[in-house]
C-alpha cells in the first residue's frame, strides 16, 4: 500500500483542494477500505462539507482497524459541535475515551465492520 | 392491453453449492417479499389513473400489450426482460430496492421504454428515460385525522449510526415524545396500525438518513399522515429530488430543537397544510407523467 499517495492527498486536503482529494481517494482501490489513514482522510472531508454524521461514522469505522490520537481529536471535536459535551470530554481523554467510544459502538448496531445483516 | 406484473417475490435460485451465490439468492428473495408486502400500495395508488389488468405470470401476456412490471433485482433478470421484449410493445419497468446503487444498470434499463426506481443517484436526477420515484410508505400507513397531535415529535426505527444517536440525544428533553427503538433492521418493529396512530399523532417526524441512503419510509409516512418531516439536507438530496419540497432541513439536529420545541400552533399548522398541499400535488403530478408514459 503506497502511503506516499495518502500523503498527497492530506496535502490536497489543507490546501482546501477539497473536489481534486475526493478524485483522488475515489483512485484507490479497495485495499484502503480498511486503512486508518484512509478512512480518516474521508472524514476530514466530511467534517470540512460540515456533514457531521458522515464523518463521525467514517472515523468510528476507522477505529475498527486502528486507533490514532488524530481520530479520537476529530470525534471529540465534532461532538462539541453538536452540542454534546460530555461525550466530546470522554472522547477527548485518554483515560475514558475507549470506554466512552465502546459504550457509544454498542448503541450504534451499523458501525461494527463484522457485517449488519437485514 | 396495459397489464401489471408484479415480479419482486419472483428471484432466480440457481443449482449450486457456492455458499456466496446462494446467500445473495436468499437476500433478493427476502427483499423481493419485503417489497412486495410493503410497497404494493403505494405503486397502486401512483398507478392509479391507469386501468391496467394484473397478471400472475408472464404467460399472461399476449402479443402488442403494453406491460408495467415492478421488480427488485433485475441485474439478475436479463433473460426474462429479453423475452418481455419480444412480445410486448412497451414495457415500463418499477425498479424497487436498490438502496446502495450497487450494479451498472445501464443494459437493463436499456430494455424498456421507461424506468421508475426508488433511491435516486446523481447519474439518474437528468435521465431522460429514467424516473426516480420516492419510496413510498409502507402499505397499511393511514392518516388517522387527530384532531389533537399529543406528540412534539417522535422516532421509530434502529439508531444504528451517528446520526440517530445525536438525534435522540438533542431530542429526548422536548417532550410528549414518542420513541420505539429496535435493535436490527425490521426486527419487533410496530405494526402499521399503531404507526399510523403515532404519526398521526406527532406534530413533527426527524427522518434521519437511511443505513445507505438518505430516503426512508418515515418521510413519506410523514406526509401522509400530516406530521411535519425534518430531513438531514446532506449533499442537498431532499432539493435535487423534489425542487421547491417544504420540508425543514436540517445539518445537524441541534438545529431542529429551536423549531419543535418553540414553534406556536399557527406556525405548525401552516406548514403542515404547506407539506400536505405539497405532497397531494406532488401525487397527482406522479400519477399524470406515469399515465402519459405508460398510454
Amino acid at each position: 500500500m503506497d502511503s506516499s499517495k495518502l500523503k498527497s492527498i492530506d496535502k490536497l486536503i489543507n490546501d482546501k483542494k477539497l473536489d481534486q482529494a475526493q478524485m483522488e481517494l475515489s483512485k484507490l482501490g479497495p485495499e484502503f477500505l480498511k486503512n486508518t489513514q484512509y478512512l480518516y482522510l474521508r472524514s476530514k472531508i466530511f467534517y470540512i462539507n460540515k456533514l457531521y454524521y458522515l464523518a463521525l461514522d467514517t472515523l468510528l469505522i476507522a477505529l475498527e482497524f486502528g486507533e490514532n490520537e488524530k481520530i479520537y481529536i476529530l470525534i471529540s471535536k465534532i461532538y462539541k459541535i453538536l452540542g454534546n459535551f460530555e461525550l466530546s470530554k470522554k472522547v477527548a481523554n485518554p483515560e475514558l475515551r475507549i470506554n466512552a467510544i465502546t459504550a457509544l459502538k454498542n448503541e450504534l448496531t451499523g458501525i461494527s465492520q463484522k457485517g449488519y445483516e437485514i | 392491453m396495459i397489464k401489471l406484473f408484479w415480479n419482486t417475490q419472483n428471484q432466480k435460485k440457481s443449482i449450486t453449492e457456492n455458499e456466496q451465490i446462494k446467500s445473495k439468492e436468499e437476500l433478493d428473495f427476502k427483499w423481493g417479499i419485503y417489497h412486495q408486502k410493503n410497497s404494493d400500495k403505494w405503486i397502486y395508488e401512483i398507478l392509479k389513473k391507469i386501468k391496467y389488468n394484473i397478471i400472475n405470470d408472464e404467460k399472461n401476456l399476449e402479443k402488442d400489450d403494453t406491460l408495467i412490471i415492478v421488480d427488485s433485482s433485475p441485474e439478475r433478470k436479463n433473460e426474462l426482460y429479453n423475452k418481455l421484449k419480444l412480445i410486448c410493445s412497451k414495457l415500463i419497468l418499477i425498479h424497487l430496492g436498490d438502496e446502495a446503487s450497487s450494479h451498472d444498470l445501464s443494459s437493463i434499463y436499456s430494455k424498456f421504454s421507461y424506468v421508475l426506481r426508488t433511491f435516486c443517484s446523481s447519474k439518474y436526477f437528468n435521465s431522460n428515460n429514467v424516473k426516480c420515484i420516492p419510496i413510498g410508505y409502507k402499505s397499511g400507513i393511514i392518516n388517522k385525522n387527530k384532531k389533537n397531535r399529543k406528540y412534539k415529535w417522535a422516532f421509530t426505527g434502529t439508531p444504528h449510526k451517528s446520526s440517530r444517536h445525536d438525534l435522540l440525544f438533542q431530542l429526548s428533553n422536548i417532550k410528549p415524545f414518542f420513541c420505539h427503538k429496535t435493535e436490527r433492521f425490521n426486527t419487533k418493529i410496530i405494526s402499521t396500525e399503531e404507526m399510523s396512530e403515532v404519526l398521526s399523532s406527532t406534530e413533527f417526524l426527524p427522518c434521519p438518513n437511511g443505513f445507505y441512503h438518505p430516503e426512508t419510509y418515515r418521510l413519506y409516512e410523514a406526509l401522509q399522515c400530516g406530521s411535519i418531516p425534518i430531513v438531514e439536507d446532506s449533499y442537498k438530496y431532499y432539493d435535487r429530488l423534489f425542487p421547491n419540497n417544504p420540508f425543514i432541513k436540517i445539518g445537524k439536529w441541534a438545529d431542529a430543537k429551536p423549531i419543535i420545541n418553540s414553534w406556536e400552533n399557527d406556525q405548525i399548522i401552516k406548514k403542515q397544510e404547506e407539506c400536505n398541499n405539497w405532497w397531494n400535488n406532488y401525487k397527482i403530478d406522479l400519477q399524470d407523467l406515469l399515465k402519459n408514459k405508460v398510454i
